[in-house]
C-alpha cells in the first residue's frame, strides 16, 4: 500500500469538513463537520506512524485527540443547548447578536 | 485483498462523509457520520493500529455520537431547522480555502523527502500494539495523560454548569 493513498484520503477528508463547516448553516452539523476534519488529522498521525516514525507516537498523539475531541463535543452541545434555549433556531445565520 | 478492501473502505468513508454534510435530516447526519467512523476504524486496522480502531469504536461511536443524538432527541429540530439553508458568503469563501489546502498538499508532496512509501503488511499483533502503546502512554507521554484527565474533567463541569436552567 503507498503512503499517498492514505495521505490523500485523509486530505479529502478534512476538504469535506471544511466544505461542510462552511456551507452548512445548521449548528449541530457544523460540530459534525469539526469531528469530521479532527478524524482527518487522526488518520494522518496514524499514516505517519506507521509509515516513518514506525513507533507508537503517533498513535499516543491520536489518543489525545481523541480526548480533545470529546470535551470539545461535551462543551460545544452544551453552548447549544443554551442557545437553543436563547434563540429557539439552530440556524447560525439568525443567531446574530452577542447578548442575551 | 488489501487494495480491495482499502478500496471499499475509503469509499465508503468519503461517501458517508458527504452525506455527513449534505443530508437535510440532521439525525440522517449523524448516522452517516457513524458509516464514517466504522470506515476509519477499519482502515486503521489496514494501517495496523487495532487499538485505535477499538477506540474510535468505543470513544465515537459510543460515546460522541451518542451525545449527538440525545441533544437532537432533547432539541425540537423541526422548528429550530429548517431544510438545507446555507450561507452564500462562506460557501464562497470556501472554495478559496480548498485551493488553499490543495495548493499546501502540493507543495508538500513536492517538497517531501524520500521516504519508504511502502510498508510491508501489517502486524495485526493486537496484544504487542497494546503492551507498547501502554508502556509509551504511561512513562514517556505521563504529563500529557494526566493533563488530558483533566481537560476531561473541567469540560465535563463545564458542560454541566452551562446546561444547568
Amino acid at each position: 500500500m503507498e503512503m499517498d493513498l492514505f495521505l490523500g484520503l485523509g486530505i479529502l477528508l478534512f476538504s469535506i469538513g471544511v466544505i461542510g463547516f462552511l456551507i452548512r448553516s445548521n449548528v449541530i452539523v457544523l460540530l459534525l463537520s469539526v469531528e469530521l476534519m479532527l478524524n482527518a488529522v487522526n488518520l494522518i498521525f496514524v499514516v505517519f506512524s506507521r509509515f516513518i516514525h514506525g513507533g507508537s507516537t503517533g498513535q499516543i498523539y491520536v489518543f489525545i485527540i481523541m480526548t480533545v475531541a470529546a470535551a470539545e463535543v461535551a462543551v460545544g452541545l452544551a453552548i447549544i443547548i443554551n442557545l437553543y434555549r436563547q434563540f429557539r433556531t439552530l440556524d447560525v445565520s439568525r443567531i446574530n447578536f452577542l447578548k442575551g | 485483498m488489501e487494495q480491495i478492501i482499502f478500496c471499499f473502505l475509503s469509499t465508503t468513508l468519503i461517501l458517508s462523509a458527504l452525506g455527513a454534510i449534505g443530508m437535510t435530516d440532521t439525525v440522517n447526519c449523524v448516522m452517516c457520520l457513524l458509516a464514517a467512523m466504522f470506515a476509519l476504524a477499519g482502515l486503521y486496522v489496514i494501517l495496523g493500529a487495532p487499538v485505535v480502531a477499538l477506540f474510535q469504536i468505543i470513544i465515537y461511536i459510543g460515546a460522541v455520537l451518542v451525545l449527538f443524538l440525545f441533544v437532537i432527541m432533547m432539541l425540537d429540530l423541526k422548528k429550530a431547522a429548517k431544510g438545507l439553508a446555507v450561507r452564500p458568503f462562506t460557501s464562497g469563501l470556501s472554495i478559496l480555502l480548498i485551493c488553499l489546502i490543495g495548493v499546501i498538499a502540493w507543495l508538500f508532496h513536492r517538497s517531501a523527502v524520500a521516504v519508504s512509501n511502502t510498508a510491508t503488511l501489517p502486524v495485526f499483533n493486537l496484544t504487542q500494539s497494546i503492551q507498547d502503546i501502554a508502556l509509551a502512554l504511561f512513562s514517556r507521554h505521563l504529563l500529557v495523560f494526566e493533563l488530558a484527565s483533566v481537560l476531561l474533567l473541567v469540560a465535563t463541569i463545564g458542560a454541566i454548569v452551562m446546561t444547568r436552567k
